[in-house]
C-alpha cells in the first residue's frame, strides 16, 4: 500500500485525496437526487397510481397533457409568474441596490433587512400576507385604499388580481437575494471606471447606462436565469395562500409544480405528476442552457 | 492659457494628515512631476486637483477659479489612472469618444476629433478593438487618447507607466514628452520613479510625508537638492551619505565620522563641532592612487565588497570606516572583491546637510 502510494505523481495523489472527500456527497447525490430523476423519466411511461400494477403506456401521459385544457392555463400562469415576475423583481432590487451603494450611514442595518425575508420561510410569510389581503376591517391594503377613497379589492378571491398578489410576497422574498448579489456586482466594478467617467464628464445616467449596466451583465444575466428558475417552480405561495391549496378561483393562480402536486398525491396519476415533471425539468434545462449561452457570447 | 494653483492645501483622512499645507503655482503649459515615496501624499494632491478627494483646508485654483466644490466633470481636466481604467465593453473608439459623447457634441466633430486623437498616438488600426485585446503600450495609448481628445485645460497623470515593463517604459516616457511638447497642456504628473520625474518634468516637486521637500527644476534638484531627503531620493544609485562632526584645525576643516575616521575637508567653512551629514554621489567618485585630500579633492578610502559590471560602467559596493558607500566607474577597469580603493571627490560635489534637521548647509 505505501509502495503503491509512493509511486503516484503529486497530482495523482491530489486527485485522490480530493475524490476522497467528494465520495460521501457524491453517493449521496447519486442515489437520493439523479436516481429518482431518471427514474421519472421512466415513470412517466406508465400509468401506475403508486400502490397497484404498473402498467407501459408509452408516450399517453404526454398526449393526454398536451390536450387538457387546464394544462395550457396552468403553463400560461407558470410563464406568467416568471414574465412578469423576474423584471419586476429585477428592477425593485436594482435601484435598491444602486442607492443602497451609494450610502454608508445605515448601510448593514438597511441590507440586512432587506435580507430577512429571504430567511423567513414562505408559508409563514405567506399567512401574513394572506391576512394583509383580507377585506375591512382586517386586511391592512384594504385599509389603506379605504384612506385614499380607493374602492375594496378582491385581491387573492379574483381571477384577474390571484395571480399578482401571490406573486408579490414572492417577488418581497426574493428580493434580499437579489440585492445582495447586485451589491457585491457593483462594488465589483473598478473604482477608476467611475472616476475616469466622472472627470470626463459623464453624468449619473450615462455612467449607469455605459459603464454600470454593461459591467454587471454576468450579475444581470445570473440573477436573471435564477430568479427564473425560482419563479417557474413557484408553490408554497400559491399552496399557502389559496383557498384549499387548490390554485384558484378556477385555477387561474395554478403554477405547474401545484398541478403536479395535484396529479401526484390527490389523484395518485403517479404516471401523468411524472410526465409533468420531466415537461417542467424540460423548460428549466433550456433557460439554464440559455444561460450558459449568453455568458460564452460575453466572453 | 491654464494656471493651476494649490494655496494652503491640506488634507485629512480622520486623524492622519495625508497632505500637510501644500502651496504650488503652475504655469501655463508647465510640464510638473510630483515624485516621493508611496504614501507621500501626492497621489491624493492629485485627486484633490481632480476633484476625487475632498480639500479639507485651504484652496485649489484653475485659471484664478477657486475650484474647491467644483465637481470633477465640470473643472475642465482630464486624467490618465495608473490602471488606465478603459471601459472593457467598449471598442477604442468609443472609449477615447466618450468624454465627447459625454459632452453631447455633434456626431461629426466626435468623429473627427477621435480620429484625429488616434492619428497622434497612432492608434487608427485599432479603433475597432476591445481593451482586452491591446497589449501594455496599446492601452496605455488609448488612455492617453481619451484625455487629449477632450482638449482639456489640464492633464492629470497618476502613475501611468507602472504596469508597464522597463523597456516599453522608456518608449512611452519619449512618446509622452513628444505628446507634451505637441499639444502644450498644462500636465500634472504623478510617479514614485525618479527617472522618470528627471527626464519629463520641468519642474519636480518632491514630496515627503505629506510635504513638499523641494520644488525645482531637475537639474536644480539633483545640484542642489535642499535635504537630506531630497538628496538621496534623486538620483540612481542613491547619494552616500557620511555623519559626523565638524572639527576645525590649522589645516581646515575635517569631517570627524562616529567611529573616529577623519575625513579631511576642502573648502569647507562650516562651524566647529556642528554634526552635519556629508553626502556625495556614485558619479561623483573619482578612482585614485592617492589616500589623502588635496587641493580641491576629497578623498575617501574603501574597500570593494560587491562588483558589479555593467558593460559601460562598473557599480561597487564598498566598506568605508563610516559605513558603506556606493561608486560608479568606468567599465573597463578590473576589480577585485576585499581590494583597497580610494576615491577622490571633487570640493564642488560635495552636499553639506544639518544632521538634526536634515536641511542644506
Amino acid at each position: 500500500m505505501t509502495n503503491f502510494w509512493s509511486k503516484l505523481s503529486i497530482k495523482q495523489k491530489l486527485a485522490i485525496t480530493a475524490w476522497f472527500f467528494l465520495a460521501v456527497p457524491l453517493v449521496f447525490y447519486v442515489t437520493i437526487r439523479f436516481y429518482p430523476t431518471f427514474e421519472a423519466f421512466y415513470v412517466s411511461t406508465l400509468k401506475w397510481n403508486l400502490l397497484g400494477v404498473k402498467k407501459a403506456i408509452g408516450l399517453k401521459n404526454y398526449v393526454k397533457i398536451f390536450a387538457d385544457e387546464d394544462f395550457w392555463l396552468v403553463l400560461w400562469n407558470t410563464t406568467k409568474y416568471a414574465l412578469v415576475g423576474v423584471p419586476i423583481s429585477m428592477i425593485i432590487a436594482f435601484v435598491i441596490a444602486y442607492w443602497l451603494n451609494e450610502i454608508k450611514f445605515g448601510h448593514n442595518l438597511i441590507r440586512a433587512m432587506y435580507f430577512i425575508p429571504f430567511l423567513t420561510t414562505a408559508v409563514a410569510m405567506a399567512w401574513v400576507w394572506r391576512w394583509f389581503y383580507q377585506p375591512l376591517p382586517i386586511g391592512y391594503f384594504n385599509i389603506l385604499l379605504s384612506w385614499i377613497g380607493i374602492p375594496q379589492q378582491p385581491f387573492l378571491k379574483s381571477v384577474t388580481q390571484g395571480l399578482y398578489s401571490i406573486m408579490a410576497p414572492a417577488v418581497w422574498a426574493g428580493l434580499g437575494f437579489q440585492i445582495v448579489i447586485f451589491i457585491a456586482g457593483i462594488r465589483a466594478i473598478p473604482r477608476s471606471y467611475f472616476e475616469a467617467a466622472e472627470i470626463d464628464g459623464a453624468g449619473r445616467w450615462q455612467i449607469l447606462r455605459e459603464i454600470t449596466l454593461p459591467a454587471m451583465k454576468p450579475t444581470i444575466i445570473f440573477l436573471t436565469v435564477i430568479s427564473t428558475i425560482g419563479f417557474l417552480r413557484i408553490f408554497d405561495q400559491v399552496y399557502t395562500m389559496t383557498a384549499d391549496s387548490a390554485g384558484g378561483p378556477l385555477n387561474s393562480t395554478k403554477p405547474l409544480v401545484l398541478m403536479i402536486y395535484e396529479f401526484a398525491f390527490d389523484e395518485f396519476k403517479i404516471g401523468r405528476a411524472s410526465a409533468l415533471t420531466v415537461i417542467l425539468f424540460l423548460i428549466l434545462l433550456m433557460v439554464s442552457l440559455m444561460q450558459l449561452w449568453l455568458m460564452r457570447k460575453h466572453k | 492659457m491654464t494656471e493651476v494653483t494649490l494655496d494652503g492645501v491640506n488634507k485629512l483622512f480622520g486623524s492622519v494628515t495625508a497632505v500637510k499645507d501644500f502651496n504650488l503655482s503652475i504655469d501655463d503649459s508647465e510640464f510638473v512631476v510630483f515624485v516621493g515615496p508611496s504614501g507621500c501624499g501626492k497621489s491624493t494632491t492629485l485627486r484633490m486637483l481632480a476633484g476625487l478627494e475632498d480639500v479639507s483646508s485651504g484652496s485649489i485654483l484653475i485659471d484664478g477659479q477657486i475650484v474647491n466644490n467644483v465637481h470633477p466633470k465640470d473643472r475642465d481636466i482630464a486624467m490618465v489612472f495608473q490602471n488606465y481604467a478603459l471601459y472593457p465593453h467598449m471598442n477604442v473608439f468609443d472609449n477615447i469618444s466618450f468624454g465627447l459623447r459625454a459632452k453631447k457634441l455633434p456626431r461629426n466633430e466626435i468623429e473627427t476629433r477621435t480620429y484625429e486623437a488616434a492619428e497622434i498616438l497612432g492608434l487608427n488600426e485599432l479603433l475597432k478593438r476591445r481593451p482586452g485585446e491591446l497589449s501594455g503600450g496599446q492601452k496605455q495609448r488609448v488612455a492617453m487618447g481619451r484625455a487629449i481628445v477632450r482638449k482639456p485645460k489640464v492633464f492629470l497623470f497618476d502613475e501611468p507607466l507602472s504596469n508597464l515593463d522597463a523597456k516599453l517604459r522608456h518608449k512611452m516616457r519619449a512618446e509622452m514628452k513628444l505628446l507634451h511638447q505637441r499639444v502644450q497642456t498644462t500636465t500634472v504628473y504623478v510617479t514614485h520613479d525618479q527617472v522618470e520625474a528627471m527626464t519629463l518634468a520641468d519642474r519636480i516637486v518632491i514630496m515627503n510625508e505629506g510635504q513638499i521637500e523641494q520644488v525645482g527644476s531637475p537639474a536644480e534638484v539633483y545640484k542642489k537638492p535642499s535635504s537630506q531627503f531630497v538628496a538621496s531620493f534623486i538620483g540612481s544609485p542613491a547619494m552616500n551619505f557620511a555623519t559626523g562632526v565638524i572639527s576645525q584645525t590649522n589645516q581646515g576643516n575635517s569631517l570627524v565620522t562616529e567611529n573616529g575616521e577623519d575625513i579631511t575637508l576642502v573648502d569647507c567653512d562650516i562651524t566647529d563641532a556642528r554634526k552635519i551629514q556629508l553626502g556625495f554621489r556614485p558619479e561623483h567618485m573619482l578612482l585614485s592612487e592617492k589616500t589623502k585630500s588635496s587641493k580641491g579633492h576629497v578623498c575617501v578610502n574603501a574597500r570593494i565588497k560587491v562588483v558589479e559590471p555593467m558593460g559601460h560602467e562598473t557599480v561597487l559596493t564598498c566598506n568605508a570606516a563610516f559605513g558603506e558607500i556606493v561608486g560608479k566607474c568606468e567599465g573597463d577597469k578590473q576589480f577585485q572583491v576585499g581590494e583597497d580603493i580610494h576615491f577622490q571627490i571633487r570640493s564642488d560635489h560635495l552636499h553639506y546637510f544639518d544632521f538634526t534637521t536634515g536641511l542644506r548647509i
